[in-house]
């Protein structure tokens, strides 16, 4: 695989953004219209205890990319209420169209006491373009079972032949590695399938192997078909460290598949990697792949995961 | 009406004469009949962490068969450790249903963690045993029943039955975080799911208990027995505020059915209310009835949710279930 970066194309600190948010335009996902690409992202405000909230925005860009059209100055979609899944955040979205509606998976994040916070996976439906969106209830559609005890988060849906698909993370250990530190969190990436985009069965087992050691993190899988075959891309660190240390911080990895269950992880095929200097040269994280006009395009974050905003590349060369 | 007789208080942690890590709390009794004991489950809790927070464990109780108000046996520790960083039962496990599956024995309990908006949050978790229900070990990390669009939070009061080789758990699911001057306040229903296997659950979706106290009513420990070509239901039911003492306290509701999800709710004929003095006099809750050796019995537990113990009841022998 080869991409041409295309640079930057968003900062948040450069615009004004609903719901009292500032900084941060993480996890840019696309719903591409006729006329244009509306890229949804999460944003975050300063709660009156000094905390985060993730919020839910976008931003269409023509389809060159190049110029923006629109900003969204409303409330796309609610936080939850009081002790839900999702009362403390959504981050990310990720937007299918579904008939004349779009459909919405978020990860919905809330604050805990002996860990930072957990996450669990649920839809909403947007009746009107995907201007905003209504919940599909007060919980979620994906959350902690048996095998994946916590931290269910990173949907991305696609359909294929009628099935819905969707690739996702979840938690498998919180670890400390310091004793005066808060433990850290592993996470990594399943699949699951869905007659009706709803009730969702899981495979139950992670599919793409470690490359760093057993305790990497594997986030945000995003897939796309092109030249026969079914590509993966996603984010991967080290458990401990990836907030400070470059080396640890997350980067893209890839992995291919014929049939969508058995994937060949090769990172080294990626073909985008961080750059010598520059807005993505500390970490890569986030990607999110979509096709407009025949090309297809990549999205991601780069240094401080996404604080000053998105950019794109655009793939040149495809092979597996 | 059902026509209970009261046999008394027959367990309470605070009366042990011997060392033990339960200090207090004897709450959601589940019983296992083995030969020639009793074996009665609850939830018990050690001294409370310096910040007044307590943990809950799974404890259990041996009466002598013949004489159920003779202990023969006490558990020395709990039957099951708590969940490690971040799971859904790291802060206790509370309450508990317990079944017989061939050789082995299934607890189904409530894992308890904490949060930060609200206090607490709930799911249903699964842990067997090999060895006759002496020690259990958890069949995964995570829970065996969780949140779902209508089920947001709040999955506690597992009670487990089998009838004709199908599974059905009724368990109660969180509605609503009331904000209170103090604590947010939950209010929380029952309901209803099917299993082939006791694992892959098959929810009904529905709450199958009408509400007595008005929406805000909260309602718990469906237990559930079959007798006499209906299902009866005995449960517990509170005002979501002021019940930490008599005047809101749970008290015992009762309902039946013929199809497991139709129910007939009738409070009256429970026959089940608090005492006028001692160790029931404030609350009765958490009801598990079953049968014995030609009688029929309840569990349940009293005062301050059960913080003072479990008590027995004995069923007038002359019921006709069929009437209820």
């Amino acid at each position: 695989m080869k991409w041409l970066k295309l640079g930057k194309i968003f900062d948040p600190t450069e615009h004004s953004l609903p719901n009292n948010c500032a900084e941060f335009a993480q996890s840019p996902q696309t719903l591409v219209m006729s006329d244009r690409v509306r890229v949804y992202f999460s944003t975050r405000e300063r709660d009156d205890v000094g905390k985060y909230l993730s919020h839910i925005a976008f931003v269409d860009f023509d389809k060159s990319m190049k110029n923006i059209i629109n900003i969204s100055n409303h409330t796309v979609i609610e936080l939850g209420g009081l002790g839900c899944f999702d009362e403390h955040g959504i981050f990310p979205i990720n937007v299918i169209r579904d008939g004349d509606r779009v459909l919405a998976y978020t990860t919905g994040w809330n604050r805990k006491v002996s860990v930072s916070a957990d996450a669990s996976i649920g839809l909403a439906i947007s009746c009107d373009e995907g201007l905003t969106f209504q919940k599909y209830g007060k919980g979620p559609v994906l959350t902690a079972s048996l095998n994946e005890p916590f931290l269910v988060a990173d949907a991305y849906v696609a359909v294929y032949e009628g099935v819905y698909h969707m690739w996702y993370i979840y938690g498998t250990k919180w670890k400390k590695f310091v004793e005066s530190d808060p433990p850290d969190r592993v996470y990594k990436i399943a699949h699951a399938t869905s007659e009706d985009g709803i009730s969702w069965h899981r495979d139950s087992r992670q599919i793409i192997t470690n490359s760093l050691n057993d305790d990497e993190c594997q986030a945000l899988p995003t897939v796309f078909h092109r030249s026969g075959t079914y590509h993966m891309y996603f984010c991967y660190r080290q458990a401990h460290g990836f907030r400070t240390d470059s080396n640890s911080a997350y980067r893209l990895g890839y992995a291919c598949s014929n049939d969508l269950i058995d994937w060949t992880r090769d990172d080294s095929k990626a073909g985008i990697d961080v750059s010598e200097d520059g807005w993505d040269s500390q970490m890569q994280c986030y990607p999110h792949t979509f096709e407009s006009d025949g090309k297809v395009y990549m999205l991601y974050n780069g240094s401080e995961f996404g604080r000053f905003g998105f950019g794109l590349a655009v793939l040149d060369e495809c092979g597996c | 009406m059902f026509k209970w007789e009261k046999l008394g208080k027959i367990f309470d942690p605070r009366d042990l004469k011997s060392e033990s890590w339960m200090q207090e709390f004897a709450q959601s009794p589940s019983v296992l009949i083995f030969e020639k004991y009793v074996r009665v489950y609850f939830c018990s809790r050690p001294a409370p962490a310096s910040d007044g927070q307590y943990l809950s464990f799974l404890s259990f109780i041996d009466l002598d068969r013949e004489n159920l108000h003779r202990i023969v046996n006490v558990c020395s520790e709990p039957i099951l450790s708590l969940g490690t960083y971040g799971t859904f039962d790291e802060f206790g496990t509370n309450p508990v249903s317990v079944i017989r599956n061939q050789d082995e024995v299934r607890v189904y309990y409530a894992g308890w963690t904490r949060c930060e908006s609200v206090p607490f949050n709930a799911a249903i978790g699964l842990a067997i045993s090999h060895d006759d229900g002496d020690s259990f070990t958890r069949l995964g990390e995570g829970p065996v029943l969780s949140f779902s669009p209508d089920e947001p939070y709040l999955l506690g009061s597992p009670r487990i039955r089998e009838y004709d080789g199908k599974w059905y758990l009724w368990y109660v699911s969180g509605k609503d975080w009331l904000q209170t001057e103090g604590k947010p306040e939950p209010v929380y229903k029952i309901r209803m799911a099917s299993s082939e296997d006791g694992i892959n659950w098959i929810k009904f979706g529905k709450d199958i208990i009408e509400n007595k106290l008005g929406e805000n009513e909260c309602q718990a420990c469906p237990d559930v027995i079959f007798h006499d070509g209906k299902y009866h239901m005995f449960f517990s039911y509170r005002d979501s505020h002021n019940y930490k003492g008599k005047e809101g306290g749970y008290r015992i509701g009762y309902a039946s059915s013929v199809d497991m999800i139709n129910w007939n709710r009738c409070d009256e004929m429970a026959g089940m209310s608090v005492s006028e003095n001692g160790w029931d006099s404030e609350m009765v809750n958490y009801p598990h009835v079953f049968m014995l050796d030609g009688e029929t019995y309840m569990l349940y537990q009293g005062n301050e949710m059960g913080r003072s113990g479990i008590g027995l009841a004995k069923l007038d022998g002359a019921q006709n279930w069929s009437n209820q």
